[in-house]
This record gives C-alpha cells, structure tokens and sequence, in this order.
C-alpha cells in the first residue's frame, strides 16, 4: 500500500526537484543571455555548464518519475497526462540548453543597438515558462487555481511574439548595414529564445485541459 | 445427499459471487488501482467471515417469508432462483439474486398451500426502494465531505489518491463483509429452516449449523469471486471509473453502509433502544443500490441528464424477476414432486413445532465429513493465499534488483 511506504513521498519530492531544476534552468538561461550580449564569456560558459547539469538532472528525474509512476500504479487516470506534460517541461529545459549551446558553438554577433531588445526577449519569454511552473505546482495541490495562474503564461507568450516580431523587423528593416547572412542569423537567435515561451504555451494548453479534467 | 440437494445454493453463490464482488472491488480493479488478486483474497476473506459473523439477521427474514421445510423444496427454490438470474442475465436484464429469491420462495408458498406474510413482504419490497434512495443519500453526504475535505486540506494530488487506494481497499473490504452479511441470507436462507446439522467444535471457536451453512455458501461466492468475476471487475469498473477516484470510493462506502445497516441486528437494537423503530434485516440488491449511489453523485454534480433508462430497468427487475422466479419455481416443484417424488415441502400449521423428517438432521458421521471438508476448504485457502504473498514478495524482489540493475547501468 503506497500510504505506507515511502514511495509516495519519494515521488512527490522527486516531482518538486524536477519543478525545481526547470525554474532554475529558465533562470540560469537568462543569465547566461545577459552574459553573452556583456560579452562576459567566462561567465556565459559557466551558466552554459549549470544550464547542462540541470538539464541532465531533469531527463534523470523524469526517467525515475515516469518508472514509479507506471511500476507503482500511481495515479493511474491522470498517469499518461502527469508523464506528457513533465515531457513537455523537460522540453523547456532542452530549448534553453540547446539555444546556449547554439550561440556557444555559432557565437552571433549581436549588435550593441540590440542588446535591449535581446534582453527584452528573453526576460519575457523566460517569464512566460517561469510562470507556468507555479500553474504546475497547483495542479498537484489546488487544481481549482490553475487556469488562472495559466493566464500569466499566455500573456507573456503574446508579448513574446510581439517582440520577437518587432526584433525581426527591425534587423531586417532599419539595420542596413548588416548582410542578409548576419540577418538571417539574428533571426534564427531570436527565433530560439522565442522558441521557450512556444514550449511553454504548449505545456500550458496541455495543463489546461488537464486542470479541467480533474475539477469535473 | 445432503451435499448434492445443496449444489442448487452453492451455484447461487458462485453466480454471486461472480457477479456481485464487482460492486465491491469493481472500480478498484477497473481503474488499476488495486490489482485483481489482492481484491479477490480480500473480498472473499471479508465475505466469508460477513457471512458467519453477521449472516443470520438477514436469513432469518427470509425464513419468515417462507418457512422452506424440506430440503428437496430448498434445493428446487435455489436451483429456479439461479436459473432466473442466468437466464434474465443472458437477456441483458437487470437481476438481483434477491428478487429472484423472493419471487421463488413465494412461488413455493403458493404451491405448497402456504401463507406468504404480507408484512414480511411489503417489509422486503420497501427495502428494495429504500436500498437504493438511501444509498444515493449517504453518497451525497459522504462526496460532499470528501471534495470539503479535499479542498481546504491542500493536500498533494499523488498522496490523496494514496489516500484514495487505501481507502478503495478498506471500504472493499467493509463492502464485501457487508455483502456477505447482507447476501448470504439469498443463498443459503431457504436451507436455513430445511437444515439441522450438529454445531461444529474447532477447538478455538464452535459454528453453529447455520453459520456452517453460511460458512459453505461463503465459500461459494469466494469461488465464485476468484473464478469468474474478474472480467466482470474489469467491464462494470470502468464504468464506474467514468467517476472521479473519490466519487468511485464513496460509491463503494455508501452501498456498503446500506448493506450494513439492513444487515446488523445491533444496529436495530440500539434504534430500538432509542426509542426508534426497528430497522428491517433484509437482503437488499447490491447492484440497485450502487445505482442509486452513482445517481446520487450525479444529482449532487447538477448532472441533468440522468439516465431514466436505467430507473425504469430497475422498477422493471422489482416486477419481472420474481414473477418469472415464482413461476418457474412452481413448475419446477411440480415436477420434483410428481416426477422425480421428492418431497417439496408441505404446508406448516400455525403454532406447530417444526419436528418434521423432511429436515435434515444428518448423524455423526455426516458431521464429521461436513467438518473435515470445511477445514479442508479452509486450509487449501490459507496455503493459496501464503502462496499468492510469497509469489508477489519474489516478483517485488525481481523488480528491485532489475531497477537497481537499469540505473547503475544509465549512469
């Protein structure tokens, strides 16, 4: 019986971890953004290697999630979503890893002019996911609340577009300068940070219907 | 002899069994929460000891409905009751073993020219509305407390449905002691007053010749359980399912306290004793009741679709099933005493003590043999059940040790 045991337990704490190394994650992403348009490389290189560790504790922690959630026959209505939608998080981790990784390895040269809107981007979108995650957390404790909280998620996302948009325009339209091979690379940057809030609208449409589900 | 005219009973219970458990353990099996084997150990240990413990109230209601008085009358009654509910079952029609029962034990008063007690009667056929009001009743009391609870409590989604597993297990187990309390009187109560056997001594605990009689038919449905009703778990779980997993487990508890309640003789007592009316021992359908449970829920959810198809198939089963019981009782007691010469019962004068040949008081002998089958029965089950845990302990261990093995490899 799984109230007798420490399994329960375990996995619940487990699940938090997990909660816990994306919201991390989101934050050393941001960092690590901020520390590549200062030119800081030492310091980029470092929130790359943190951004990599948790990213490697999420894909563990969720192996673990999904083994005792399945061997242990917990939640077994709600399994199949629970395992979907930390998917779907663990993607999150995996676009801000992976878009680290993109601008280690290509190193885009962003223009000074810029820097604001790059900053811009990646605070919304990064705040986009970070609010997904309290929506997630109360989906386990208070699924009553969870579309409301879900809604920071959607604005963010929105804003998101906009300055992505905006961004784009302006590398393409008032940035004469530049060749189209240095914009078109802009472009591709921009469309990985965007790419977070993506993932995150993702997972929110998934917990959405999920939260109703469970009210009903 | 006396083994063979009790098959009929036996069969009953099997058909119980099978069919019944499911009320129970349905929605813990259908929806995975609890695994098929550890709800039929517990379900058929729980039944069994429901059936010796609180069985007699019940089948004493029964016995006054018709004081069934020879053993070849016992054993057609039960036989045409368990052909009703085969039948009406291969018709997709709703059939309780309780209003086949009924219909038949009235079927044998009319042929042997005996008085049916109208009170016992329309005191049988209020329970039969009340069963399922009543279980709709305590349904909605116990969602409502259940979700206030849940809500303001916070708790964690994963150990509240730990909370919800063990509970499904609890309340199983509560469940099938109350309907092996509430149910037995179906299968064995129309042997009770054709059945004198010698109590039983077992050192550390006697049974009397009806609890004997309850303890076989016990066996019976545990058999019946273990056997048969597992695909029957599995279809009528995952309807229920369609429930939330707190919903599915207050359905359970709710038709276990009304089984309960029209089951224990203690319970009336103290209404009594409080100056209330007795509460009537009566066997109700599990079935009907847990319909009224899941009606009550959806009443409580403002769900405006009810499914009156599903009222009106009950109201049909109070009419249809013991009419065609009665019926084909009569006939077949016809048959029994004018074909076969058995004897069937004669009609009981009023106030005359009941010292007829036609009861079974079988010798020393037969006693014996009763008693070494029972603990014969019983021993067997013991040793499946340690079988069963050490087989589960090994697949455990299996499971730990590939595990361990896949992480250590992972990392």
């Amino acid at each position: 019986m799984a109230v007798f045991t420490r399994t329960t337990k375990k996995l619940i704490l487990k699940i938090d971890e997990f909660f816990d190394n994306i919201e991390l994650g989101l934050l050393v992403f941001r960092e690590g953004i901020k520390s590549y348009l200062d030119k800081d490389m030492e310091s980029f290189a470092r929130h790359l290697q943190k951004v990599e560790t948790l990213e490697n504790n999420a894909d563990n922690l969720q192996r673990t999630i999904e083994n005792e959630m399945i061997t242990h026959s917990i939640l077994p209505q709600h399994r199949e979503e629970v395992i979907k939608l930390i998917d779907e998080l663990d993607e999150i981790i995996d676009s801000a890893k992976s878009s680290l990784n993109e601008i280690y390895i290509e190193m885009p040269d962003i223009p000074p002019i810029l820097n604001k809107d790059f900053i811009s981007l990646t605070e919304t979108s990064v705040n986009a996911a970070e609010e997904l995650i309290p929506a997630v957390r109360a989906y386990f404790k208070a699924p009553y609340t969870v579309r409301e909280k879900l809604l920071k998620v959607y604005y963010f996302e929105s804003e998101t577009d906009k300055i992505s948009m905006n961004t784009n325009r302006r590398i393409f339209q008032e940035m004469k300068e530049i060749d189209l091979a240095h914009k078109a690379h802009l472009r591709y940057i921009v469309h990985h940070i965007e790419n977070i809030s993506d993932e995150a609208q993702k997972a929110a449409d998934l917990l959405s219907a999920m939260a109703i589900k469970i009210v009903m | 002899m006396i083994l063979f005219f009790l098959t009929s009973g036996l069969f009953l219970g099997w058909s119980l069994g099978a069919n019944d458990a499911s009320n129970v353990f349905g929605s813990a099996v259908g929806s995975k929460m609890v695994s098929f084997r550890k709800a039929a150990i517990i379900a058929s240990i729980f039944l069994i000891l429901g059936a010796v413990i609180q069985g007699a109230g019940a089948a004493q209601t029964l016995g006054k409905l018709g004081a069934v008085n020879a053993i070849g009358g016992s054993f057609t009654l039960a036989l045409a009751a368990a052909l009703t509910i085969y039948v009406m079952t291969k018709f997709s029609l709703p059939v309780s073993t309780t209003q086949a029962i009924v219909g038949a034990i009235i079927g044998w008063n009319i042929f042997t020219g005996n008085r049916t007690d109208s009170g016992t009667l329309s005191k049988i056929v209020a329970t039969w509305v009340s069963g399922p009001v009543l279980g709709a009743g305590f349904a909605i009391l116990l969602f409502i407390l259940i979700t206030r609870i849940k809500r303001a409590s916070k708790i964690h989604l994963i150990t509240f449905e730990s909370f919800i597993r063990t509970g499904l297990i609890i309340v199983g187990a509560f469940g099938a002691y109350s309907l092996g309390a509430n149910n037995i009187a179906n299968v064995m109560g129309v042997f009770v007053p054709a059945f004198n056997l010698q109590p039983l001594d077992f050192g550390l605990f006697s049974l009397t010749s009806n609890q004997q009689l309850f303890l076989l038919g016990g066996l019976a449905i545990a058999v019946g359980i273990i056997t048969y009703s597992k695909k029957v778990m599995e279809t009528i779980g995952a309807n229920i399912v369609e429930l939330s997993p707190e919903a599915a487990m207050v359905v359970v508890l709710a038709q276990s306290l009304v089984l309960f309640i029209f089951s224990s003789s203690g319970l009336s007592n103290l209404f009594i004793r409080i100056g209330l009316p007795p509460i009537p021992m009566v066997p109700v359908s599990s079935s009907q009741v847990i319909i009224g449970c899941v009606i009550g829920i959806g009443l409580y959810k403002g769900v405006r679709n009810i499914n009156f198809r599903l009222l009106g198939e009950i109201a049909i089963g109070w009419i249809a099933t013991p009419i065609m019981s009665g019926l084909l009782t009569f006939f077949s007691l016809f048959f029994m005493k004018n074909i076969f010469n058995i004897e069937v019962g004669h009609k009981n004068v009023e106030g005359a003590q009941t010292t007829d040949l036609s009861i079974i008081s079988p010798d020393a002998h037969t006693s014996e043999m009763i008693k070494y089958l029972l603990l014969g029965i019983i021993i067997i089950g013991i040793l499946a059940i340690t079988f069963y845990l050490l087989l589960e302990r090994k697949k455990n261990r299996e499971l730990r040790v590939s595990e361990e093995k896949f992480w250590k490899n992972i990392k």
